[in-house]
């Protein structure tokens, strides 16, 4: 597929704050893009310039080859969804729907057709009329939605717009919102500082920290080999372990030998990233002389267990199985062995972000 | 034991008592000039006797019959005091938000330092002294010897509105988001259309109470078209005390009785618009 | 990792400014401004104008430069008007405070909309209604032929009509009535911010209704006090149709005093100069106030 829009090397100040520093990015024709970070990685200011609601201080916008910077907002053909959603209050969902169809000649019938249609679309067929105050939550998102895809845009950017919905109603919406994109095979730019609605929607994941980009790929890749203990932590990694290189090559935790390998230099600083499911169990000591930790607190979540374990000033997060037969006996203050299952771990220079 | 409060209930001794006929003389003091006006202009005696031992609508046949007698008095009529009375105040009311809705817009989406001082130059008129105004204009007026017309009052007039009628604007325009204007702009809408189409019906309340207050201060101001007033250009209120500089007349309380009906319904009318939502001032 | 804390909590700073940034070139915003600017010049205009006037050394018209005007004003007449316009407006602000801190409570704590709605509706009027007719209102009631005269004569209670009005007392009416809603609108909006939680604590400790409103409503309404207090003041210092109408021309107010420069006199320069002493005066109250209020917050925050 071709690529749609490409960001290129695109900055903004404001005024000796750099939001966001040489941002390259390729969108790719009917792909469903996440902008993924923390609040304040400059992923809004990045989707407003491309709404062209602000301007880059440097760099360009390609879409389709031919650079958008300099196009108002209101020439770009885009449809964006808002936090807020920003639905006219003092107009019907009808009319917030049919809004920008006249500015592209759309009227009469034709006009009531597409908003029909729309209605179609998100099922809520028979609520034309009302006014948007007397809309639900979801009813609303849904018509912001359709509002931003009645214009038939050229990209679907969207900010952080399920956000304000509750987690149930979320998990709904994110499963809608992916159907209907794919439904119009639009182009798409959602922002999201949820990392499983990014994971749930994404073709392809932006991870932004500082106005940068850490790392971009498909969500699974990300997800297994986050490239910096940033990326690791925020997709939801819970454990990132002080570790060092030993003279062997061996990756040292708690000053005794793990599995990893480095090809770092001896006594470099590194970070290991563990998910609390990849820690296993065992009892102390430890068979092959790895390391060891004291447990600190259990808790029985149902289908999975939580256990604490701690070395030094350091706790390991480790979730078990509830059927695990260590549990059966384990008890605080007991002594355990940590070995690590190599698929969802991954080894940093502490330096590295 | 009794409910504890800012003002307790049953049981609140001498606190309550107190606090009660304070509020209750404050009351009184607020509303007694209204009240005997009220009365004493359905009185039919010639003095001041109260209760008015007989009603009648004396009063107000003789204010309608300053309207159809114009040409008797040799200063200006009533009718063309209150025709240039509502001229000054519908120019006044329609000029002062049609400034200020593109001034509210511009303050509330703007930068803090121009907001701010703009917002305090805009304030100064209400912290000048009306007769200091007064004074000012005329001098003003008086040197330059322009042949104003309407405008000697409605200038005026506007300066001294424009604070109550950008506050009201600006308190509406501070509850719409950007963003609603943003999603008109990324529909399609230019920036000038999204404001005609979002920003300003948004708006709406508070434009509705600008013009509102626009009206009533232009309508019932004495003190600076005391000054500014002149044979051809004078006001109902300014007709209202030339007449009774020396004496009281109780056709002229039927006027006022006209007046206060006017200006209590336009204080319904923004309590009812501005419900709970903005302050006065 | 409290420096990475740290970046993120500078950064999530930017990012709000970020947010209120406007994609929209200010001169557009500078435009928007003009129709208003417009409006405003002319008061600008008369206000320097006058300034200008006040240091005039001709009487009647804008000629050199000179203090003379400002001299003069060292006159017993205008010290004797002076003095008596702090001394309303000093008294007009204690009353209306003593009226308006009950009415205010009244009116947040009673519970019927409407009945809030007609109080409000009440105390706003003497704000919005004509000066002069609500001075028709005092001279029936407390005019030498007015309601209550009338009464106490037919009664036989006096023989003489009582003056009432067109002295001291009857000004200082006015301005309380004139300036109530100035100060209860204000204060009802710093009472609605006294938690009912302060003052259930405090009667939890034992605290009688008097001790509570001493110890925790007045300090509280401290800032709201004096907030309202300086607006009262300033606007009866200003007074004018107030003292001109029920005062009878025997309590010359600083406003009229003025208004008598210009009227009888023809001293434009003097009257310029005597209204830049009351300007100065509001000036000073209003930002004694301001400070008194950023002052108290300090302590309050603290």
């Amino acid at each position: 597929m071709g690529i749609d829009l490409r960001i290129a090397g695109v900055s903004k100040h404001f005024g000796e704050f750099q939001a966001l520093k040489g941002i390259d990015l390729d969108i790719e024709q009917g792909s469903f893009v996440c902008l993924l970070g923390p609040s304040g990685c400059g992923k809004t200011t990045l989707l407003r310039i491309i709404a062209g609601f602000e301007r880059a201080s440097a760099g360009q916008l390609l879409l389709n080859g031919s650079d958008i910077s300099a196009v108002p907002p209101h020439k770009r053909d885009f449809g964006m969804v808002f936090q807020s959603l920003a639905l006219f209050p003092h107009m019907s969902v009808a009319e917030n729907i049919a809004y920008g169809l006249k500015f592209r000649g759309v009227t009469g019938v034709k006009r009531d057709d597409r908003v029909a249609e729309l209605l179609d679309v998100i099922s809520l067929p028979a609520i034309a009329d009302r006014p948007v105050s007397s809309l639900s939550g979801g009813q609303r998102q849904r018509v912001a939605i359709a509002r931003a895809l009645a214009v038939q845009p050229r990209l679907f950017l969207l900010d952080e717009p399920l956000s304000a919905l509750d987690a149930q109603l979320r998990d709904a919406m994110q499963i809608e919102l992916r159907q209907l994109q794919q439904q119009f095979g639009v182009t798409t730019i959602l922002v999201t500082h949820d990392q499983t609605e990014a994971m749930m929607l994404a073709d392809k994941l932006v991870v932004m920290k500082g106005g940068e980009v850490c790392q971009q790929g498909a969500p699974q890749e990300i997800y297994s080999q986050p490239a910096t203990a940033f990326t690791a932590q925020f997709l939801g990694a819970s454990n990132i372990l002080d570790a060092i290189a030993s003279d062997q090559g061996i990756v040292q935790l708690f000053g005794a030998d793990t599995v990893f390998s480095t090809e770092e230099a001896p006594g470099t600083a590194l970070k290991l990233s563990v998910r609390a499911e990849n820690v296993i169990l065992d009892r102390a000591p430890h068979p092959s002389g790895g390391p060891c930790a004291e447990v600190e607190f259990i808790r029985n979540l149902g289908a999975s267990t939580e256990i604490l374990v701690k070395n030094g000033a350091t706790t390991v997060r480790v979730r078990l199985s509830s059927r695990d037969s260590i549990l059966r006996t384990l008890a605080i203050g007991e002594r355990v062995a940590l070995q690590f299952d190599p698929e969802g771990c991954v080894v940093f220079r502490a330096d590295a972000d | 034991m009794s409910r504890v409060g800012l003002l307790p209930g049953e049981g609140g001794g001498s606190y309550r008592l107190v606090v009660c006929v304070l509020a209750g003389i404050g009351i009184v003091i607020a509303a007694a000039p209204v009240v005997i006006i009220f009365i004493m202009s359905f009185s039919a005696a010639e003095t001041s006797s109260f209760p008015p031992s007989e009603l009648s609508l004396r009063w107000y046949e003789s204010a309608l019959a300053l309207f159809r007698s114009d040409e008797s008095s040799g200063s200006q009529a009533v009718g063309a005091a209150l025709i240039s009375s509502l001229q000054v105040a519908l120019v006044v009311m329609v000029l002062s938000v049609t400034a200020c809705i593109p001034l509210a817009y511009a303050l509330v989406r703007g930068r803090r330092r121009l907001r701010q001082g703009m917002e305090l130059l805009f304030t100064l008129p209400l912290v000048f002294p009306l007769v200091m105004l007064g004074i000012a204009f005329l001098l003003l007026a008086e040197s330059l010897r322009w042949e104003l017309g309407l405008w000697r009052l409605v200038i005026p007039h506007l300066a001294l509105v424009v604070p109550f009628v950008l506050r009201n604007c600006m308190s509406a325009m501070q509850s719409i988001s950007r963003e609603t204007e943003e999603a008109a702009i990324s529909l399609g809408a230019s920036p000038l259309r999204a404001g005609i189409d979002i920003v300003v019906p948004l708006m709406k309340p508070g434009i509705l109470a600008g013009l509102i207050f626009a009206f009533i201060i232009s309508f019932n101001e004495f003190t600076i078209t005391f000054f500014m007033y002149t044979i051809d250009q004078s006001t109902l209120p300014i007709w209202m005390y030339s007449r009774t500089v020396s004496s009281l007349d109780p056709s002229t309380l039927a006027l006022s009785v006209f007046i206060i009906l006017i200006d209590l319904v336009m204080i319904i009318a923004i309590d009812k618009i501005i419900a709970g939502r903005a302050s006065l001032f | 990792m409290p420096a990475h804390e740290q970046t993120l909590q500078s950064l999530m700073r930017h990012q709000s400014a970020a947010r209120v940034r406007r994609w929209r070139p200010d001169s557009a915003l500078w435009l928007l401004c003009l129709p208003a600017l417009l409006i405003i010049t002319p008061f600008l205009v008369a206000c320097l104008y006058m300034l200008r006037f006040s240091v005039s050394a001709d009487t009647g018209s804008i000629n050199g430069f000179s203090l003379q005007a400002y001299a003069e004003l060292a006159q017993p007449y205008f010290l004797r008007s002076l003095w008596l316009t702090l001394k309303l407006a000093a008294s007009s602000t204690v009353i209306v405070l003593m009226l308006a801190v009950p009415l205010a409570m009244v009116i947040v704590t009673t519970r019927s909309a409407s009945w809030r709605r007609l109080m409000t509706v009440v105390v706003l009027l003497p704000m919005i209604l004509n000066l002069l007719i609500q001075s028709y209102g005092w001279i029936l009631l407390l005019g030498p032929a007015g309601v209550i005269n009338t009464t106490l004569l037919q009664l036989g209670m006096v023989e003489r009509p009582l003056i009432l009005l067109f002295n001291e007392k009857g000004v200082l009416l006015g301005l309380v009535q004139t300036s109530l809603p100035l100060a209860v609108f204000p204060l009802m909006s710093s009472m609605r911010a006294v938690s009912q939680e302060y003052l259930e604590a405090a009667s939890g400790l034992g605290a009688s209704h008097w001790r509570s409103f001493v110890d925790i409503t007045l300090p509280l309404l401290k800032p709201g006090l004096i907030g309202a207090g300086s607006i009262v003041f300033a606007f009866n210092a200003s007074a004018f149709a107030v003292p001109l109408l029920l005062g009878g021309r025997r309590v010359r107010m600083l406003g009229l005093a003025i208004r008598d420069m210009i009227s009888p006199l023809f001293n434009w320069s003097g009257a310029a100069a005597g209204g830049m002493v009351l300007i100065l005066i509001i000036t000073l109250v209003l930002v004694l106030s301001t400070w008194l209020v950023s002052r108290s917050d300090v302590r309050g925050g603290s």
